[in-house]
């Protein structure tokens, strides 16, 4: 239906299709849309990194705790994920209305916020379920701690970073309403784009143009991170 | 030779639990030193103490002169196989063995003159590329060692490498550590539960329990001369019989003499004595030192393990009174009901109750599409006095059926050489009961409330022998005698000579064969 509606013109019936590609074109020509395309990917970008940099420590140090300090990290953890994110996103809103910090940074805290957890959770479970005898093997066979994880821990807890950069970039390029919740209303992403053609205007057919577009640069993010999981696991 | 390895009291707790209770032990330079003792003996925690895994509570180690206690795993001049090998899953063979020379920042070329010569002494050459997770148990064995021995380790640390593999594996694996020990020269230290294991490979065992040592020797002096009866047990197969030593070279069991070259004990001091299977021999009757009865033959591929009964346990013998089938059939309910008249024991009668009653005259009802029926009413009325009283069970729809309960004082026969009773009672069954019993003798020695106890101090003695002269497959009605005995002086022996089980012969060792053992002490 999307594909359908993203290369037909307005307000024709199901019986008069009239196909065309002023959709996209109409895209590419106005340099506010691929603006507001990069602005998206650089934002689920530096989010992604951002959570590598917090999340990767932080499921580093859980996964060195014993069973039972891990088990209430990893339920703290999950803990917040069983409220809305809308909910949630409300929250910081709250708190976040009258800081003195820019737009920007508002909508990062946002994002992080929301996708950490996936990030620590996948890192976590790489972590946990990698044979501590091979640390023990390592420091036998001269490596110090920080050469162990060097050496060992992180080249084994890679599958576990791609996987978390993929649920974490994958849904903060489309995400829309954090952006618009904390980001007043000059933040607009293409998720905000999409909304607004379906929502507010009413124009399913540029609205389904942008959303193939997007669909297309997930498609081709997730090919990219599949490609390095390969490679990493060539590498080997 | 050169002490390379000096453990000074070492102890070490985990949760308030003693692990290690003061280790001390040399380790020579070249040995092959194999720490043997079962799981929980705190073997592993020793070598994990040595490999810098660990730190113990108290004591030194010292290595090579010094003293290694504060230096971290990585610093030390040792290198361990992991019980599970530990091969980096995200590095090929080449790497994981290069992986130690790698950190020492050696040149690229000589890293693969070692690696390559490693891959040569284990066996793997051309097997560089491969993914470790795609080898066989053997071959990760063996890049597990090479990986250690790459780096010229003073000791290498092996942590029941052995395990995983099947036995045939196993015993090549062995004989290839052995080689490979003596072609590098350097000094194994080797963990293993398996005594056959330590005994092929070692130059020196040390015999562990519980967090003490409890021999250190040679294969062949932990074997010919154990200190205790733990080492004997854990060294193989052994007679180990209660004695004592009248006087030097004289040593006394079943109430017999004999010679042997055990010396200095304290006169008629209790001691163990272990006679290996192996050398004993069967002869013919009062030819040998002793005389027996064959129990069973056991066919083990190169020899044959016979058990020999040299005297016999202590023994009751009961009647057991077999009848015919007499179910009650009560057609107005379609219901059937059986039950057995019983014997009881005089000091049973106080603690009987419903359940028991039942249970002892196995009382069943059934309907006639087979399904179970409870028993809804036990009335009895048993007094405290030797006698005959009647027993009714009947269930809720009136079905019943009268038994006798026969109150009888206890008999039990004792045997005071052997400081045993043994008690057993008369009993009815059915001819059903008795052909629908999955494990008779079981069933028997419960039928009969057969039970034996030591004279000396109460403790319980195992029933080990059950006699009787009856095919249970086709029993009819009439009186069986059943025997319960206990266990008597059984001699195990491993012989390539083939004897009837139930023979009557005679069993002769030399006197070098006898190996007497201090008591251990408790």
């Amino acid at each position: 239906m999307i594909i359908l509606y993203a290369f037909t013109t307005k307000g024709n019936s199901v019986l008069t299709l009239q196909f065309t590609f002023s959709n996209f074109t109409r895209f590419f020509e106005d340099s506010i849309f691929p603006n507001v395309l990069v602005r998206s990917l650089r934002l689920a970008f530096f989010t992604t990194v951002a959570c590598i940099i917090l999340g990767y420590p932080c499921a580093y140090f859980i996964s060195k705790l014993n069973v039972s300090k891990r088990n209430m990290m990893i339920l703290l953890i999950t803990f917040p994920m069983w409220t809305n994110m809308l909910v949630r996103t409300y929250a910081w809103r709250g708190l976040l209305l009258n800081m003195p910090i820019s737009n920007e940074l508002k909508v990062y805290i946002g994002m992080i916020y929301n996708f950490i957890p996936f990030m620590i959770l996948q890192v976590y479970t790489s972590l946990a379920k990698m044979d501590q005898s091979l640390l023990s093997a390592s420091a036998d066979l001269g490596a110090n701690r920080f050469q162990t994880f060097l050496k060992v821990t992180l080249p084994l807890s890679l599958p576990g970073v791609i996987t978390g950069i993929t649920l974490v970039f994958l849904p903060a390029v489309s995400s829309f309403f954090i952006p618009k919740l904390l980001g007043g209303g000059d933040y607009v992403l293409i998720g905000n784009l999409i909304e607004h053609y379906f929502v507010s205007t009413g124009d399913w057919n540029f609205g389904s143009a942008i959303s193939l577009i997007m669909a297309f640069v997930i498609l081709a993010s997730m090919y990219l991170t599949k490609k390095l999981d390969k490679d990493v696991k060539e590498a080997k | 030779m050169k002490k390379l390895i000096q453990f000074k009291n070492i102890v070490k707790q985990f949760d308030g639990q003693v692990v290690l209770k003061g280790i001390n032990l040399d380790i020579y330079e070249n040995e092959f030193v194999t720490l043997l003792g079962p799981s929980g003996c705190g073997k592993t925690t020793l070598l994990r103490i040595l490999g810098g895994f660990l730190e113990q509570d108290q004591g030194q180690v010292i290595f090579d002169g010094e003293d290694i206690t504060n230096t971290p795993a990585y610093k030390r001049d040792i290198n361990t196989v992991f019980q599970k090998y530990a091969l980096f899953p995200h590095l090929n063979v080449y790497d994981n063995i290069a992986f130690g020379l790698k950190l020492k920042k050696i040149s690229k070329d000589i890293i693969e003159q070692k690696v390559n010569r490693m891959l040569s002494l284990v066996g793997l050459e051309g097997y560089g590329k491969r993914d470790v997770t795609q080898l066989s148990g053997g071959q990760q064995q063996r890049v597990a060692i090479a990986r250690a021995l790459v780096n010229e380790p003073g000791v290498l640390l092996l942590d029941e490498p052995l395990g995983a593999l099947d036995l045939k594996l196993r015993k090549e694996m062995q004989l290839e550590l052995k080689k490979i020990q003596k072609e590098v020269g350097i000094t194994f230290i080797f963990v293993t539960h398996d005594q056959e294991e330590a005994l092929t490979m070692s130059d020196k065992i040390v015999v562990m329990k519980n967090g003490e040592i409890q021999q250190i020797g040679s294969p062949e002096e932990i074997y010919n001369e154990p200190e205790n009866e733990y080492v004997a047990r854990f060294i193989g197969e052994s007679n180990i019989i209660d004695g004592k030593m009248i006087q030097d070279y004289v040593v006394e069991f079943d109430e017999k003499k004999y010679d042997c070259v055990d010396f200095g004990f304290k006169e008629n001091e209790e001691v163990d004595i272990v006679i290996r299977p192996e050398d004993i021999d069967i002869v013919a009757r009062n030819h040998g030192l002793l005389n027996g009865e064959v129990k069973s033959v056991l066919f083990k591929g190169v020899h044959y393990e016979i058990i020999v009964e040299t005297v016999s346990g202590t023994s009751k013998t009961v009647t057991m009174h077999v009848l015919g089938n007499k179910d009650i059939v009560n057609d107005a309910a379609k219901e059937k009901i059986s039950a057995s008249d019983f014997y009881l024991d005089l000091e049973d009668v106080d603690s009987l109750n419903n359940s028991e009653v039942i249970a002892r005259a196995n009382a069943q009802a059934w309907d006639f599409d087979n399904e179970d029926i409870s028993i809804s009413k036990v009335s009895y009325n048993v007094l405290n006095a030797k006698g005959q009283y009647p027993c009714t069970f009947t269930t809720a729809n009136g079905t019943s059926i009268t038994v006798t309960i026969t109150v009888v004082e206890p008999v039990y026969t004792e045997d005071v050489n052997n400081e045993e009773a043994v008690q057993a009672f008369d009993f009815y069954k059915t001819v059903d009961e008795i052909k629908e019993s999955i494990a008779l003798d079981t069933d028997l020695k419960r039928w009969a409330n057969a039970t034996a106890w030591s004279l000396e101090d109460d403790s319980r003695v195992e029933i080990w022998d059950v006699k009787y002269d009856f095919d249970e497959e086709n029993i009819v009605e009439g009186d069986y005698k059943i025997t319960f005995a206990t266990k008597g002086r059984e001699f195990k022996i491993h012989t390539t000579d083939y004897v009837e089980v139930n023979a009557k012969v005679g069993l002769k060792f030399s006197k070098e064969d006898i190996h007497v053992m201090s008591k251990m002490g408790f």
